[in-house]
């Protein structure tokens, strides 16, 4: 009676996820009808085909499906990947085990990939005899196929991670509504690159036959891998118990990505102006996201692994330390280092682009300060952090609309407190100036409030770590 | 560093205003069983989940086999096992695969895997059972395969919340006669329930929290006679007729207290141990025409034992004015939540 169907290396977790997710019915569901769909079509496709574009017709057509399954369905099975083991309490059992939190977490999301990968392998046959039919830029569509299954395995980073939360919204309603627009914006380029090159489109822009098409992947592959991380992460933090402490290795791998982000746009490397503000704001905003909401108690095996090295490593700990308060200090000090490439580069960048910058910098603390205010605890700290940013989003294009329709924006400086307003402000003004001061107005007393509360927090969580460690 | 398999010294565990344990200390030895008995809400799971590691407490500390829980708690999680109150099941997993993931999660490889799972699932009667979907079993089985996954890793010490709870009697019998095994296997079993006399039968000692703090420590007698501040001896009394008439005849007697009623009668205190005493009650319910079919002596048992701490607790809180105050001056205002949902 023993089970040998898994070697002894694989992770503990990606067996048992592999185990339980082999036998699903959504999976054999998926994987069935995929086969039965691209078979009947390829057969429809090799009986009449007598057009020129039949092969590009196929390729979409693997391609549209491919995708629905892994980029839509693939992912929603992560809805429910954490939220299942919290419910039946089973992460106890589990961290009480070698398995770190981590661990967990990649266990559940490698298992999805592995079944992602198993379907990625069964299309290959279809490609084989697509490549019968002509007209094929073999590289570029093996690239597509790779980037739209490196999508997947993002999409099912962020549906795992989110499904620690313990907001129904985050978990499980915003994933239902992202995935299927994602997918049917998918479906659209797939349309339009058809009409403006043939099916071909894509595939050759990701062929890497160009160095826009290398930078272009290039940055694509490194904003997955980055998100899938962050993502991870988050679902990390939210089922860690205490004495794990994942959030400095975050902390210094941000650091890290934030400092060569500035280094290149310090360089002349960069030329289009635009890119770097949409470069910070795609690394900054998780780990503002989970640094200034990360509920995290400093406790003393964390705490004596920085003061061992006495001053150096207090003031490490004072960025780097789990926790909001010094998730604040580390988040002041990535906006100062995403300031060096602007401040360098003076010369690039216009009033458009540090207002942009400032206003992105205030949307991403006003739902830090509102959940701080709130005294929020636990693990709905960081989704009701996403669900503030979201709100403050939607609220923002409701009012635009409404100041649309009655040609006035007036009233919306009544809302300047909800900084992605400042976005239609400016959309609608003809002077700059007024929105540029008031962005910074905004941001420095946003990070004002968030500094004051952190440094008592900060300091308050000291006296207690002290305590506990002296008692007398 | 202490000789006790668990020391708890000035335990305090707050969640916002809620005190959920109050300075609480006690000591287990090696070896021995410990019953752990309160109300619900007493305090119990959060001392426990404290000792396993899972939380954290506001103040205070607590050793596994002199192993600061807090401070080591990767090394705490090698000694113990854990049974949580509650817990679901997997989806699509045989009870078998469901072993096979714990033991690879503890580390357990190959050759030695398949040996700590044979030899668990042996003991806790698992193996016909071993191709069964986990999800789809009973609870004494489901509550049989929790604790041959604690028991992978050969733990000293057995961390047990509400086993018991929800089990049918045979169920009871089995989990019960596995614990006495374990206990004579040497290992120091925590076990919280809220069948007393369960505990009392297989406990060394009985800890009992309420509003979380220590209110006992000791062996069940010791709890009983303590306890014990009215005197007198219980009588069951069973009549042929109405049992209301049982209540009704007490009320008008001096030195009775009528304390419960049964199915066809009640259960009587007689506040003297003079056994002429007893035969003249007797005699008198017979004279004032109760058609009494049973007359017998009870001990004491731990629910009333129990149930007269409480009592007790509570005219102790009436008659002092004010609570005692906090060990520590300064117990952190705003205590952090847990970190597990």
């Amino acid at each position: 009676m023993h089970l040998s169907d898994f070697p002894d290396r694989l992770s503990p977790m990606l067996v048992k996820e592999l185990r339980q997710g082999l036998r699903t019915r959504s999976f054999i569901a998926v994987f069935l009808a995929l086969q039965a769909i691209l078979a009947v079509i390829l057969l429809a496709a090799g009986a009449g085909a007598t057009s020129d574009n039949a092969g590009d017709t196929i390729s979409n057509i693997i391609f549209v499906f491919f995708s629905i399954a892994v980029i839509i369905i693939q992912p929603m099975r992560g809805i429910a990947a954490l939220s299942s083991e919290v419910k039946g309490n089973t992460i106890d059992m589990m961290v009480l085990t070698r398995l770190s939190a981590w661990r967990i977490v990649a266990g559940k999301w490698s298992a999805i990939v592995s079944q992602s990968a198993l379907i990625l392998v069964t299309i290959v046959p279809y490609l084989i005899l697509r490549y019968f039919f002509g007209g094929m830029n073999l590289f570029g569509e093996i690239m597509f196929l790779a980037l739209i299954f490196l999508s997947s395995a993002t999409l099912t980073a962020v549906t795992v991670g989110l499904s620690a939360s313990s907001s129904v919204i985050l978990r499980s309603v915003l994933p239902m509504i992202a995935l299927p627009f994602g997918a049917y914006s998918m479906l659209m380029m797939f349309m339009f690159s058809g009409m403006r090159g043939g099916g071909g489109g894509i595939a050759e822009i990701v062929s890497l036959s160009t160095t826009e098409s290398q930078i272009g992947v290039s940055l694509y592959i490194a904003t997955c891998a980055y998100a899938g991380f962050f993502f991870l992460s988050i679902g990390t933090s939210l089922i860690a118990p205490y004495a794990e402490n994942h959030s400095t290795l975050r902390r210094l791998i941000s650091f890290v990505v934030t400092c060569i982000a500035a280094m290149i746009g310090s360089t002349d490397l960069v030329t289009d102006a635009d890119v770097l503000p949409l470069l910070f704001t795609m690394i900054l905003a998780p780990v503002f996201a989970i640094s200034l909401t990360e509920f995290a108690p400093l406790v003393s095996p964390t705490y004596s692994r920085f003061t061992k090295f006495g001053l150096p490593g207090k003031l490490a700990g004072f960025f780097l330390f789990p926790g909001w308060p010094s998730g604040v200090f580390f988040c002041a000090l990535l906006s100062l280092i995403s300031a060096i490439p602007f401040v360098l580069n003076d010369h690039s960048y216009g009033d458009d682009h540090y207002m942009y910058g400032l206003i992105c910098l205030a949307s991403l603390l006003f739902p830090a300060v509102v959940v701080n205010l709130l005294r929020t605890q636990g693990a709905q700290r960081v989704s009701n952090y996403v669900l503030f940013l979201i709100a403050s989003g939607v609220i923002t294009a409701v009012l635009a609309g409404i100041a649309e329709s009655m040609s006035s924006k007036g009233f919306l400086w009544l809302f300047l407190w909800i900084p992605p307003v400042l976005f239609a402000l400016e959309e609608m003004s003809r002077s700059g100036d007024a929105v540029l001061i008031a962005s910074v107005a905004i941001t420095l007393i946003l990070f004002g409030i968030l500094i004051v509360m952190a440094l008592a927090a900060y300091r308050k969580s000291l006296v207690e770590i002290e305590k506990s460690i002296n008692p007398q | 560093m202490s000789d006790a398999a668990i020391t708890v010294h000035n335990l305090y565990r707050f969640f916002g205003p809620l005190q959920a344990v109050n300075g609480v200390s006690f000591e287990i030895p090696h070896g021995s069983v410990c019953g752990f008995v309160g109300a619900n809400g007493a305090g119990k799971t959060t001392t426990m989940r404290i000792l396993a590691s899972l939380d954290y407490p506001t103040m205070g500390h607590a050793e596994i086999c002199g192993i600061n829980v807090i401070h080591h708690p990767a090394e705490v999680r090698k000694l113990i096992g854990w049974m949580p109150d509650h817990f679901g099941n997997y989806d699509n997993m045989t009870v078998l695969e469901y072993l096979d993931f714990y033991a690879r999660a503890l580390g357990y490889k190959g050759a030695e895997r398949r040996e700590r799972i044979d030899e668990v699932m042996d003991f806790t009667d698992l193996v016909p059972l071993a191709d069964r979907f986990s999800n789809k079993l009973s609870k004494g089985m489901t509550q049989r395969l929790c604790l041959g996954r604690s028991l992978l890793h050969d733990p000293q010490v057995l961390i047990m919340d509400e086993p018991a709870a929800g089990l049918d009697p045979k169920a009871r019998v089995e989990l019960k006669h596995l614990i006495r095994v374990l206990a004579k296997e040497g290992k120091t079993i925590f076990i919280s329930s809220h069948i007393l006399s369960e505990l009392g039968e297989m406990c060394d000692s009985l800890l009992f929290i309420n509003d979380g703090r220590i209110v006992h420590h000791g062996d069940s007698e010791s709890l009983k006679k303590s306890t014990d501040t009215l005197g007198g001896v219980l009588y069951d009394v069973q009549l042929d007729g109405d049992p209301q008439a049982l209540s009704d005849w007490a009320v008008l007697q001096p030195n009775i207290e009528f304390l419960e009623s049964r199915k066809n009668g009640g259960r009587i205190r007689i506040d003297t141990e003079d056994p002429n005493k007893a035969a003249d009650v007797l005699s008198r319910m017979v004279r004032e025409n109760l058609r009494v079919i049973d007359f017998h002596r009870e001990q004491r048992n731990l629910e009333d034992a129990f149930i007269d701490l409480l009592a007790n607790l509570e005219k102790d809180k009436q008659t002092v004015p004010s609570p005692p105050p906090l060990p520590q001056a300064n117990p952190p205002s705003a205590p952090p939540e847990p970190p597990l949902p």
